[in-house]
């Protein structure tokens, strides 16, 4: 069988070679052998052996690490839904019911987001970006299950053209593609994702606050004993933290986004500074509104820090968005202050801002924005120290 | 403790480590002096073919520096010189006669030695068509008689993959590694830095006079002379140093005292695809037929001379280059895998800097010449800086490079690097990119420009 697929390939790769009939297409031909059958290119000079990674099994090991929070998400969404209804389900009804609610999205995405970088490698001659599945992969999770399927499509549609395409593909791009993505939603249809109201797929008319919504619109209480009072949902630390509570399909269970980056900062392919720059941000930055809580009627500076870590999509968007290593920062120092940044203007945006209650998104794109310049700082801190030297 | 301790970079774990044990090497049919060896050296013939030549006669010199010659590595007869592409002078090949003659040159008592001039040591070696050996950083090119470098870096340490272990090629040669330091002395205003591992079995290098000792711990690349002059004496913007290899500074001692170039070297034969891996007892520009026969596997193998990392492809027909001294022999090509991108690994089947495998043991691995992916824009999860143990910016400097930006390029310290040091990245590159190649460039703009 292996080996019919592989004469098949080689018997037809002449056709997409220069020259052959179906020229225009050798990137899809290209994409196609090498997914299946790993590369034989060899080196031609310079290191005559190399390393066994490459982008392909970099972006699959993405793709890994999120496959446990579609399960948890399918599962999540079933439960949902069973809990607004008031009903009784098993845990394999739930997963059957929401697995059948998400399904159509991945496959929406992927089917859009396939489409355009077929057509952009096709169009630019540059090859199929494995970077895609990885875009493709994190926008069914910052989106909820009930969002309407066009809105997904032109989202990806957006996402993968204005956020990668249109500045050359992977490695060239400037914000994050998955956020461009969820961006554009937010900002032109807030109806169905504006991040205050929960999103169940259930009954027509039900909805509720969101955790982060609740302290954001309270004045003059503290925020915990708030979300302590919630009877709709259970909003205690310890089940947010675990993610059986309302939100976008992959962001609510932090037990397993903790694994997931857990997975990548061991496998090394994220870095793990980003992480621990966000986290002693929003720490620190938590700390500093709970101690102005008391000069304010802002419930929502009273939040703590632990709560904001386990609350909205910190921690997915740190693990899986910030960490993107090429738009984020490129030298270690940076990345200790993307990641710092990112912590804080979290917490910032939470906290200060009552129209938007989550901060993750809109920090890590700003911060996308601001990734080169503070390379740009830490390349000037190299140069001048090395003209220091050079005056000695 | 070490004076440098050299915390980045990575010894590659490749199957067919030579041992300690050194092979008596068989005399060659020919050898050859190859002039693409030298960077941004434009050769004028100084023998035709069917010429008789000896041991150390001037087979070409340099166009712009007529009064630097190089040397013949063997005597008898010039049989072929080799055009390439553009008529370059590809090779100068020499058919061993029987009984070999040796040029013979000026020759010293040790004593004399250490009373020399500058000048005279420098005319010495320039008659004697010794001055080859010797090469400059900046750029990596054979040094400019007329300039006085601030220090002579020697690394008596090689830390690349399956090369010689100095220690068994220095062992017996002290007393002409000591004279070579000394005549090296005369030529610098500044210091001569000799660099040993700090845990050298016989620590004979330490009891070495007229060098500052500078002993160094640490993966690959910390026996670059690169890193290493990085570490001791950065470049600075107008400096200049040479750097010798340390087999060659026993050639230069030995040169003084006798006068005569001896084509001796000690090489290593290794690599996955060698049968029995072990250092011989050789000879400068030999044919690698002779130094690999019967000793290699039979399926397609690639012949490089020099390290699996910064060597040059080449094949049995092909002959030893002149700054090289280990040969390396990796098994070309390899299975290709089904859907191998999901594959967990193991330590036999996947070898990587990074923890995407499973099983990377202290096993050694059997290497092939796969690229192991296609090449693609730069994904940067810090595979380059993990292992340049350098303060360089890697990234920002290939950056500059491909916007050939030279001031940029200067500013980040460019003229401090070699392709050498840059090779473990491409090594390590998850998009493929030749990192080494694309700093190649960079220097080659650098001194057009400059």
């Amino acid at each position: 069988m292996l080996k019919f697929l592989r004469k098949t390939l080689d018997a037809n790769a002449h056709r997409f070679e220069k020259g052959g009939f179906l020229e225009n297409f050798f990137p899809l031909f290209e994409a196609t052998d090498t997914i299946l059958f790993s590369t034989d290119e060899v080196t031609e000079s310079g290191p005559h052996i190399r390393d066994s990674i490459d982008t392909k099994r970099i972006m699959i090991l993405v793709v890994i690490a999120l496959l446990p929070l579609y399960i948890f998400g399918a599962l999540n969404v079933g439960f949902q839904n069973a809990l607004a209804l008031g009903i009784e389900r098993t845990n394999g009804e739930n997963f059957r019911f929401g697995f059948s609610a998400i399904l159509p999205l991945i496959m929406v995405t992927f089917i859009t987001g396939g489409f355009w970088e077929i057509l952009f490698a096709i169009v630019r001659k540059h090859p199929i970006s494995e970077g895609f599945l990885v875009t493709c992969s994190l926008i069914p999770l910052v989106m909820p299950a009930s969002i309407p399927l066009w809105q997904v499509s032109i989202a990806t549609t957006f996402g993968i053209v204005i956020g990668k395409e249109i500045f050359g593909g992977v490695g060239m791009n400037i914000f994050n593609p998955a956020l461009v993505a969820r961006a554009f939603l937010f900002f032109t249809y807030p109806g169905r994702i504006s991040g205050d109201k929960v999103w169940i797929v259930g009954p027509d008319g039900y909805s509720g606050a969101t955790a982060l919504a609740i302290p954001a619109a309270a004045v003059n209480q503290n925020a915990v004993s708030l979300l302590d009072n919630v009877n709709q949902f259970d909003f205690s630390w310890w089940n947010m933290f675990v993610g059986w509570i309302p939100g976008s399909i992959g962001e609510t269970s932090k037990l397993l986004i903790i694994a997931g980056a857990l997975f990548l900062v061991i496998t090394k392919i994220a870095n793990w500074r980003v992480m621990v720059g966000a986290l002693i941000g929003l720490f620190a930055t938590a700390l500093l509104t709970n101690l102005m809580a008391p000069l304010s009627s802002n419930a929502m500076l009273s939040l703590p820090g632990h709560y904001h870590l386990v609350m909205g999509g910190f921690l997915f968007g740190m693990a899986f968005m910030a960490t993107e290593p090429v738009t984020g920062c490129h030298t270690n120092q940076g990345r200790w202050v993307y990641g710092i940044l990112i912590g804080m203007l979290t917490v910032i945006v939470r906290s200060i801002n009552p129209a938007y209650p989550e901060g993750t998104m809109l920090a890590i794109l700003l911060l996308n924005a601001f990734a080169a310049l503070i390379d740009w700082f830490v390349i000037q801190a190299n140069i001048k120290r090395r003209v220091a030297r050079y005056a000695q | 403790m070490a004076d440098l301790n050299i915390r980045k970079g990575h010894d590659i774990r490749i199957a067919g480590v030579p041992g300690n044990e050194v092979q008596q090497g068989l005399k060659p049919k020919t050898v050859a002096n190859q002039p693409t060896d030298f960077r941004g050296l434009k050769p004028r013939l100084l023998v035709q073919e069917g010429d008789t030549v000896k041991i150390g006669s001037p087979l070409f010199h340099c166009k712009t520096h007529p009064e630097v010659s190089y040397p013949s590595p063997g005597a008898g007869i010039v049989t072929v010189i080799q055009f390439g592409p553009r008529r370059v002078i590809e090779k100068i090949v020499i058919e061993l006669a029987e009984q070999e003659e040796t040029e013979s040159f000026i020759s010293f008592r040790p004593a004399e030695i250490s009373t020399l001039e500058r000048n005279q040591v420098l005319s010495t070696l320039m008659n004697g068509n010794m001055f080859p050996f010797i090469r400059q950083r900046p750029f990596n090119k054979v040094a400019n008689p007329s300039d006085t470098p601030r220090d002579i870096f020697i690394s008596g340490w090689n830390t690349a993959p399956l090369s010689v272990n100095l220690d068994v090629a220095l062992r017996r040669r002290l007393p002409q590694f000591q004279m070579g330091l000394n005549v090296l002395q005369k030529l610098t205003s500044g210091k001569v830095h000799l660099s040993m591992y700090e845990n050298t079995v016989s620590n004979t290098l330490l009891e070495l006079k007229g060098a500052e000792v500078h002993t160094v711990v640490g993966p690959h690349p910390a026996g670059n002379v690169g890193i290493q002059i990085h570490h001791i004496a950065p470049l600075g913007l107008n400096d200049l140093v040479w750097t010798v290899n340390a087999q060659d500074v026993v050639r230069i001692g030995t040169f003084f005292l006798t006068g005569k170039l001896d084509p001796t070297l000690f090489t290593t034969v290794g690599g996955p695809g060698v049968k029995n891996p072990t250092h011989v007892k050789s000879r400068m520009g030999i044919q690698l037929e002779t130094l690999l026969q019967d000793n290699i596997n039979d399926d397609d193998q690639r012949i490089i001379s020099g390290d699996v990392l910064t060597g040059t492809k080449t094949d049995l027909r092909g002959y030893l280059g002149f700054y090289d001294s280990s040969v390396s022999v990796v098994p070309e090509g390899g299975e290709r895998e089904f859907i191998g991108m999901l594959k967990l690994g193991s330590s036999t089947s996947r070898y990587s800097l990074t923890n995407a495998f499973l099983g990377l043991g202290k096993k050694l691995y059997n290497f092939n010449t796969l690229n192991n992916g296609s090449e693609r824009y730069m994904v940067p999860i810090n595979a380059w800086e993990d292992v340049l143990p350098m303060d360089v910016l890697p990234n920002a400097l290939y950056r500059s490079i491909i916007v050939q930006d030279i001031e940029e390029m200067e500013q980040l310290g460019i003229l401090e690097c070699d392709d050498e040091d840059f090779a473990l990245c491409s090594f390590a590159c998850p998009s493929k990119i030749d990192v080494g190649a694309m700093i190649r460039q960079g220097l080659d703009l650098m001194e057009k420009e400059g």
